[in-house]
């Protein structure tokens, strides 16, 4: 039995996002408990009374030659929804305090989340990466192949320049026609305002929008051994600070940051999820999972 | 105040390491990446205030403890003045007990002086030492002035001869082991004569005082008989009769007539009056010294006509005893060798030994022990009962002389000694036909009374290895002739060459005799008999430290001078008094030793006082120079312990202060 929560630095160690995305994923699946609001998407629903324009496709006949009266068979999942990820490819995501940087840990989660959809729930899957400006996008689509392009999308996906929401987002709008889940993987080096005032309208626009809020652990408490020259990886501008900032305010700020964050998040009525890059991944399959349970 | 060891001070240029470490890492910090600076903002001034703080305290106790550390290997003093350590300091009075103090008053003299220093050293604490020919303390450091004055009561006349540089050398060891001022009162004669050969070494220590309390200040005139010369050993009721010779001396002495006379046994058996010129010397010789047997006291005598009677008289011992049996065991036909040896010994050692010569074959039926020394002439074969007994007779004390020649040279190892056979050397096949005796053992008396074995010429001799045997007499090629080797109790020589004319021409060499008389008096150990000794003399007891046989020595007052632990185990013992000693040997042997104080004691010459003034300005030179000024009255006083408690105090501040600060750092990774 594959190992259920699998390290991202042991992650980091395997070659190929393919493989990296299956063993999280088969991993976790594994480990899951059956439940009604989780499973696959030929599973018997209900009956339903058959009114006119209705599919004669989803007609049970046996039951009509057994009773003379029309009903449809429904399934559970045999709605698509089309799962985007919105992919922050900006420089800060290159920062890492051990082994694993917020980008790889960004490309693990995005590739286990893709397994999941094409092969776990049969769902459409894309792809947009972005800094300042959108980089790069694949459509959501079931074809064969498509996990193929996402995962070369995440390769190729280079950390660079700067975030940088308002830019893009304008874009967003034309590339998410459909409606679906659309989750957003970045560090949000922004003001909370500034993000959710940008993302509200795919919200707005029908979509279930989840942010996944990626961080160093040393994003959160940086250690100093004393006054240090600290250099923004996205502006390279410089400031020297001291350990007691850093150990005593510098927490409180990225605290009420966070929380700022969340709960601006929720009020939108988008999801949130803070992954610290020392963590498995599950958390965030299972808020994956919740979301495509909620939509059935 | 000032440093001992002051190049020490040299180290000083390391505390810039710390300094230079502690701003390299203030100046090395390098820049750290992060995110976003976001939710930083800029504390530059106000935190590198605070770090300098920190940093400054730590730095100053680290160069603190390091140059503490360097002050401390520098040794600081500070001059004290000596009255302020009144309490500290130790007078120490040392009385000359040696033999010279015997004339007139002069120990008593002695005595009162030092009661008279004693009642004047205040509250300073005392110790009261004798010299005689050692320092031996008679108190420790004390105050109680009952006790010192006792002690100084007590000091009884010795019969040792000083000398003052192992005084110094004594005080020397002494002031290593007492770190206060020394205040050392010398009561002595002051003799001439105690003075070391080099002056040097009566140096004393630098925290040494020197007060010397003379208690005569001129030569006093002596008469003394300076010597004895007498054998220790007569042989048979019919032996020759012997001489003694005996040498009267004068020290600073007008010429005057001395009357001597020889007392055997307590009873005067000649007188002669002898002219002794003015500061000069006499011999007197007594023609018949008639002793009858066993061990006898002797002594020659002159009548006391100065202040110092207890250096008229000088002991020696005499035994009177048979000839000894001396067995000489030889291959069957070897005619040769013993016609050599026992036309020589009976030559030469006034019919001291009879010697029995006997072919191997006859030899299994005999009692070695019976004899004085056996001599083993060029034997092939020994057979083994014979072997045996033979080691058990050297094992106990016997003493055997071993000639190797020829027929021994078939052998491969040379019996009873033990010593492998190398190999056999012909000289008959070297360009000059022999070989001849390249080095010699002076000290030997056996080859020194041989004059050294000159011109006799060795056509054969066995290369064997010594071993553990002493090595005599080597020849030219450093073959090993003559050696000697101590087996158990008793001693086996090896000649490795033989006796019989044949190997070598020795038999007819004028060497021959003494050499053979010296050895026959060796190994039957005449020469240890009777005889006199000088007063701080070591007598030989044992030769093997395992053996468990007591030896017992009665001194001159007739009580036993060992312990019953000291007469099973001591190798030798000192004659400390003059007089006669009686002792039985390990090996069972009886002897009777004459015992005279050292004749450098009668020379009652006193020290110059410019030399004594030497002696004793040296010191306080030695003084001036540590101190700098006013001299005597100052000492210096290290102060060492308490930097060393700076040190550890400094260290443990500097423990606490960066654990403060490595402590931080933990908390925050």
């Amino acid at each position: 039995m594959l190992q259920r929560f699998l390290k991202p630095s042991v992650l980091a160690a395997i070659s190929g996002l393919e493989l990296v995305a299956r063993t999280v994923v088969d991993g976790f699946v594994a480990g899951l408990h059956r439940s009604p609001d989780f499973g696959f998407s030929q599973d018997f629903a209900e009956y339903q009374a058959y009114t006119p324009g209705d599919d004669l496709r989803h007609v049970d006949w046996n039951v009509y030659a057994r009773s003379e009266r029309m009903y449809l068979k429904r399934y559970r999942g045999e709605t698509n929804s089309p799962l985007t990820i919105l992919l922050d490819a900006s420089n800060s995501m290159q920062f890492g305090s051990h082994g694993v940087n917020k980008m790889d840990y960004a490309r693990f989660l995005s590739a286990s989340l893709f397994y999941l959809a094409l092969h776990g729930q049969r769902d459409a899957a894309g792809l947009i990466t972005f800094d300042d400006e959108i980089r790069n996008y694949i459509r959501p689509s079931t074809r064969q192949g498509q996990l193929h392009r996402l995962l070369a999308g995440l390769e190729q996906a280079e950390a660079r320049a700067r975030t940088d929401f308002s830019k893009p987002a304008r874009y967003f709008q034309e590339f998410l026609k459909r409606r679906g889940i659309v989750l957003i993987v970045s560090d949000f080096w922004e003001s909370p305002q500034s993000v959710i005032h940008t993302l509200e309208p795919l919200r707005l626009n029908g979509n279930e929008v989840v942010l996944f809020h990626v961080l160093d652990p040393e994003d959160v408490r940086p250690s100093l051994n004393g006054p240090s020259i600290l250099v923004d990886m996205e502006t390279q501008e410089q400031i020297e600070t001291t350990p007691d900032f850093a150990k005593k305010e510098y927490r409180d700020r990225v605290d009420a940051h966070l929380t700022d964050l969340r709960d601006r998040t929720k009020a939108a009525g988008m999801g949130y999820c803070l992954l610290m890059t020392d963590r498995p991944l599950d958390d965030a399959l299972r808020e994956y999972l919740t979301l495509r349970g909620g939509r059935n | 105040m000032g440093l001992f060891a002051p190049w020490f001070l040299a180290a000083l240029a390391g505390l810039s390491l710390p300094v230079y470490l502690h701003l390299l890492k203030r100046q090395t910090s390098k820049p750290k990446q992060v995110s976003s600076l976001m939710l930083y903002e800029s504390r530059t001034q106000a935190s590198t205030r605070h770090r300098s703080l920190r940093y400054f305290i730590l730095l100053s106790l680290r160069l603190a403890m390091l140059l503490l550390l360097i002050v401390a290997f520098a040794n600081p003093f500070i001059n004290r003045d000596a009255a302020t350590f009144s309490s500290n300091r130790l007078v120490l009075l040392v009385i000359d007990n040696s033999f010279s103090m015997r004339a007139g008053t002069r120990l008593a003299d002695a005595k009162e002086a030092a009661m008279t220093v004693l009642s004047g050293k205040g509250a300073a604490r005392g110790q009261v030492a004798v010299f005689g020919s050692q320092l031996q303390l008679m108190t420790q450091a004390i105050e109680d002035q009952a006790a010192l004055r006792a002690a100084v009561q007590s000091v009884q006349p010795g019969d040792g001869h000083g000398n003052f540089g192992e005084l110094a050398r004594a005080i020397r060891s002494l002031a290593d082991s007492v770190h206060t001022p020394i205040e050392l009162h010398f009561f002595s004669d002051m003799q001439r004569s105690s003075l070391a050969g080099n002056f040097s070494d009566m140096a004393l220590p630098a925290n040494v005082k020197l007060v010397t309390h003379a208690v005569v200040t001129k030569a006093q005139p002596n008469w003394t008989v300076e010597s004895v010369d007498a054998p220790g050993q007569v042989w048979g009721k019919d032996a020759k009769p012997v001489h003694a010779r005996a040498v009267i001396a004068g020290f600073g002495t007008p010429a005057a007539t001395r009357n001597a006379s020889l007392v055997v046994n307590g009873k005067t058996t000649a007188a002669k009056t002898v002219a002794v010129p003015a500061n000069g010397r006499a011999t007197v010789d007594f023609a018949a010294l008639e002793v009858p047997y066993g061990f006898n006291r002797c002594e020659v005598k002159i009548d006391s006509a100065d202040a110092f009677p207890a250096d008229d008289v000088r002991r020696f011992a005499v035994q009177r005893s048979d000839p000894q049996k001396a067995l000489l065991i030889h291959n069957y036909g070897d005619s040769r060798s013993p016609l050599y040896i026992g036309a020589a010994l009976s030559a030469a050692a006034q019919s001291a030994f009879l010697l029995e010569s006997i072919n191997v074959n006859e030899a299994a039926d005999r009692q070695p022990s019976n004899y004085a020394f056996i001599i083993l002439s060029d034997l092939n074969t020994i057979p083994p009962l014979l072997e045996n007994s033979l080691t058990g007779y050297v094992r106990s004390g016997g003493s055997l002389f071993i000639a190797a020649g020829t027929s021994a040279g078939a052998r491969l190892q040379i019996p009873i000694f033990g010593a492998r056979i190398a190999e056999t050397r012909d000289y008959s096949r070297v360009p000059d036909r022999f070989m001849a005796v390249g080095s010699s053992d002076s000290s030997y008396a056996a080859v020194a009374k041989a004059e050294g074995w000159t011109g006799v010429k060795f056509f054969y001799a066995l290369a064997v290895d010594p071993g553990d045997a002493r090595v005599i007499v080597r020849l030219s090629d450093q073959t090993p002739l003559l050696l000697e080797k101590r087996i158990g109790e008793g001693r086996v020589v090896l000649l490795t060459s033989g006796l019989d004319n044949l190997t070598n021409d020795f038999p007819l060499n004028p060497a021959f005799v003494p050499f053979i008389e010296q050895t026959a008096r060796y190994l039957a150990g005449s020469q240890r008999q009777g005889g006199a000794r000088v007063v701080d003399a070591y007598l030989e007891l044992r030769n093997a430290r395992e053996q468990g046989q007591g030896v017992e020595i009665s001194g001159p007052d007739g009580k036993r001078a060992l312990t019953l632990s000291q007469a099973a185990t001591a190798q030798s013992f000192q004659l400390t008094e003059a007089g006669y000693y009686q002792v039985r040997l390990a090996d069972g042997r009886q002897n009777l030793v004459g015992v005279n104080p050292d004749s450098k004691e009668s020379n009652l010459d006193v020290i110059p006082d410019e030399v004594m003034a030497l002696w004793q300005g040296r010191n306080a030179q030695a003084t001036q120079e540590a101190s700098g000024a006013a001299v005597s009255e100052k000492t210096r006083q290290s102060l060492w312990w308490y930097v060393m408690l700076l040190v550890f105090a400094a260290a443990l501040a500097e423990s606490v202060l960066a654990s403060r600060y490595l402590g931080t750092q933990r908390e925050e990774s």
